[in-house]
């Protein structure tokens, strides 16, 4: 950084490096780790996909280890395990991500999985400069990933043999990649540039040219194609071929990021080609544009140098005297930006300057450069790699603080619901304890007994007149009083004539009893299980009121206990989040002040270098005087 | 004149080698970037507040943990949710559920919401309590038909909640031979 800091080229170029380049990949990852199954096999997990597919990363994790902890997912451990390492990544957290992709691959777990899990662990290694890890981790994928992770797959594997220096692997691996798809692209515009970077121009060029021919569609396809064409231009421009770098730094788009880099190129394609009218064109054009553009900067020396080249000394002399003064209110301008961020609170213009959603991840990206006073060169900062995750930090960070606040009302709420059911408990309690003393199921268990007793005397006397009807018992016991009112008759012929007919009632009653013993027996066996069955519903409604009433205070404090605990977590983790917030905002603001500072020590030198240039023609425009 | 030349062309050279320098950085998926060293404060914020995001999850955690246990106790508990299997025949506005003739829940999605339904993601459309026994649930859907007419269907299930927490989902899928959307609810056991 610098060497990025000393120079606002390498700065711009980084600028233009992050719009498109670490945003696009990592979306790419996140959709890509959660490439959803075939089948929901637990709703749950599709909760978890539908947060996470709107980006909102925070909600998703959350969810997804709510889930986990509820072992509401159990169909999708795996898939759910390389989920939370892909948004933990998102979050920014890559030693715990890190952890995670190399627990699972420590489990057995489908190739599949663990493919994408060496795919993540080689592009954190690669991240952090672990260059031989990442190459490791790539070496063990084994079969081809799924969706866009395969092209990135063989991007990675490119650009970790060019950060090794490994140009001809890394080139043969892009000319077996037949597709023409954008990462296929990019490695081609990364190989070009470390070719020409390594010295062997030609075919570095070859490459970028390739690429600055493509067809493109869409807007990162121009705006690499669009790079590709810068970067051949200057390249071209080292070698001093000048009809080719005009023609590549023409191919330009002129409503791009990268025209006014190209317009300078140009005029210094014309120059070089000693063709100063020429290059005026271009040059003049760039004049024009909003000065807090380092190329725009640059021209305000180019135009007068076009103008000298062409002996035009007056109408150089003008123009290096337009550029000190534009310098000099350039670094007033700065002034007040420095001391605008100074005071404190530029984050929240910045945040306020940019589209409000709410998720919180690692890929959550600056829409549009905020162009208020306070904010006028920060659009560079904001897109450095550097900045860009401070910002995003401090956004999540915020965002955070406020999900604090609202589990705060939350339980605040929680506890007085618990407070209520208490009180409801306790109300509840006399009517309880009367319906409870009310109610004597000793007594109910002890008749229970004592019929279950008398069922079973019958059946193993088979007491068939045990079980008559009322009105059999009321004959059986006439019959019974009958036969000792004949025994008290004398003996004689009418003794036994009642005798006989007394024995033919009872045996006509028995046999009536006899023949429904069987129907009455079953009927006594239900009627008695019924009981049995009521007697312990009984038993278990009396046992769960009793249990309730012994339940309902300690569980209700404990989640009494458990709110008092996480209002303490809470707590104690508001004010951390409000001193990291304040940290993250004192960090980025000094590297903006820095970046400013910088700023205005390029144009006192630009102020610097015109002076010098209008003293020389004024010393000559005095020499030829003198002559 | 010729000093000031010379100057110009070292500026020259030295802004096109790190243009080139520059641009290769600029693939993003890039060289060098990644792994520029950061300043000492950087890292340490950077350090904390990767710290603190990890015990945010966690707090969030064990609170909708409490918040699901104490407001919907599994005794009780009834959630529906809303899948969408391809559904080319229906643009999805909103949905209304009602259960035991009372609406519980009437929800207008967003663009981003659809697109995240259609990509495989199923929503936690409603969760609730309800005692044990048999109730019925009515969904209703509203949206675009086939050929971008208003649509709006209903579809219903009597079901039995008994003592576990009870999952219904509420599906929207595509019945090609009659190039109709189909809207069903089922019991997740």
């Amino acid at each position: 950084m610098t060497l990025a800091r000393s120079h606002p080229w390498l700065v711009l170029a980084l600028a233009a490096a992050c719009i498109v380049g670490p945003c696009d990949a990592g979306a790419q990852d996140a959709v890509s780790v959660a490439a959803p199954p075939a089948t929901i096999r637990d709703l749950d997990y599709g909760d978890v996909l539908f947060h996470f597919f709107q980006d909102d990363y925070f909600e998703s994790i959350v969810r997804l280890e709510v889930a986990r902890d509820f072992g509401r997912i159990p169909h999708h451990e795996a898939e759910a395990e390389l989920l939370s390492g892909g948004l933990y990544l998102s979050l920014g957290l890559h030693a715990e991500a890190t952890r995670i992709f190399e627990g699972l691959l420590g489990t057995p777990v489908p190739q599949s999985v663990s493919d994408r899990a060496f795919f993540y662990l080689a592009r954190i290694h690669y991240q952090r400069g672990y260059l031989d890890k990442a190459w490791r981790d790539l070496q063990r994928i084994r079969g081809a990933l799924p969706g866009q992770l395969e092209p990135e797959r063989r991007l990675l594997a490119a650009n970790v043999l060019m950060a090794e220096g490994r140009f001809a692997e890394a080139s043969a691996q892009l000319q077996n990649w037949s597709d023409q798809s954008s990462w296929a692209q990019y490695a081609r515009f990364n190989l070009g540039v470390a070719l020409v970077r390594s010295g062997a121009t030609a075919p570095g060029r070859v490459l970028l040219d390739a690429v600055g021919n493509e067809p493109a569609v869409s807007e990162e396809q121009m705006s690499l194609r669009d790079r590709a064409n810068l970067a051949l231009g200057f390249a071209s421009l080292q070698q001093h071929d000048t009809d080719g770098a005009v023609a590549a730094l023409n191919r330009v788009r002129l409503d791009g990021p990268f025209t006014n880099r190209a317009l300078l190129g140009l005029g210094w394609a014309e120059a070089d080609a000693k063709r100063p009218e020429r290059a005026l064109v271009p040059w003049l054009e760039l004049r024009n544009r909003r000065l807090v553009d380092s190329a725009v900067q640059e021209s305000f020396l180019a135009v007068p140098y076009a103008y000298a080249q062409l002996a035009s000394n007056g109408q150089a002399a003008q123009q290096y005297q337009l550029a000190v003064q534009a310098y000099a209110a350039e670094a007033g301008r700065i002034d007040e930006s420095i001391a605008a961020i100074r005071r404190g609170g530029f984050l929240d213009a910045v945040l306020e300057a940019v589209p409000r959603t709410n998720d919180v991840g690692w890929f959550w990206q600056l829409q549009k450069i905020p162009d208020a006073p306070h904010t006028r060169y920060l659009y560079r900062l904001m897109a450095s790699h550097e900045f860009q995750e401070g910002l995003k930090n401090y956004r999540d960070l915020r965002i955070m603080r406020r999900n604090v606040e609202r589990w705060r009302d939350s339980l605040a709420a929680f506890d007085d619901m618990i407070a209520a059911r208490e009180r409801a408990a306790a109300e509840r309690e006399p009517h309880k304890q009367q319906v409870l003393a009310s109610t004597d199921l000793g007594a109910f268990e002890q008749r229970e007994a004592e019929l279950k007793r008398r069922a079973a005397a019958i059946e193993s006397a088979r007491d068939v007149v045990a079980l008559a009807t009322s009105e059999e018992a009321q004959h059986w016991q006439a019959l019974e009083r009958v036969e000792v009112a004949v025994q008290a008759l004398p003996e004689g012929p009418q003794r036994d004539g009642l005798e006989e007919r007394a024995g033919v009632l009872r045996g006509t009653l028995l046999w009536q009893l006899d023949a429904q013993y069987k129907v009455r027996a079953r009927k006594l066996d239900k009627g008695l299980q019924d009981t049995s069955a009521a007697l312990v519903e009984a038993q278990r409604r009396v046992g769960e009121v009793v249990q309730a009433g012994d339940l309902a205070p300690r569980n209700t404090a404990g989640f009494a206990e458990r709110v008092q605990e996480l209002v303490a977590r809470v707590d104690q983790i508001a004010p951390r989040v409000d001193a990291a917030t304040a940290a993250q905002e004192r960090v980025l603001a000094q590297l903006a002040v820095n970046e400013l500072e910088a700023e205005k020590r390029r144009l006192a030198s630009y102020a610097t270098q015109a002076q010098f240039a209008l003293a020389s023609l004024y010393d000559g425009a005095v020499a030829r005087g003198a002559q | 004149m010729k000093s000031h030349y010379r100057a110009a062309r070292r500026r020259f050279v030295c802004l096109s080698a790190l243009l080139v320098a520059g641009a290769a950085l600029a693939a993003g998926r890039a060289l060098a970037a990644d792994a520029a060293p950061q300043p000492q404060d950087v890292r340490a914020v950077d350090q904390d507040v990767q710290t603190l995001k990890k015990q945010l999850v966690d707090l969030n955690r064990d609170l909708f943990k409490l918040e699901e246990e104490l407001l919907y106790p599994a005794s009780t508990q009834v959630a529906v949710f809303l899948a969408v299997d391809v559904g080319t025949f229906f643009a999805l506005d909103s949905v209304q559920i009602k259960v035991d003739n009372k609406e519980v829940a009437n929800y207008l999605y967003t663009d981003r919401e659809v697109q995240a339904l259609h990509r495989g993601g199923v929503q936690k459309l409603y969760l609730g309590n309800l005692k044990a026994g048999e109730h019925e649930l009515v969904a209703f859907f509203t949206g675009k038909g086939p050929h971008d007419r208003d649509y709006r269907r209903g579809t219903s299930l009597k079901f039995e909640k008994a003592v576990g927490a009870k999952y219904l989902e509420l599906r929207i899928s595509d019945r090609v031979a009659a190039l109709q959307p189909e809207f069903v609810v089922r019991q997740w056991e």
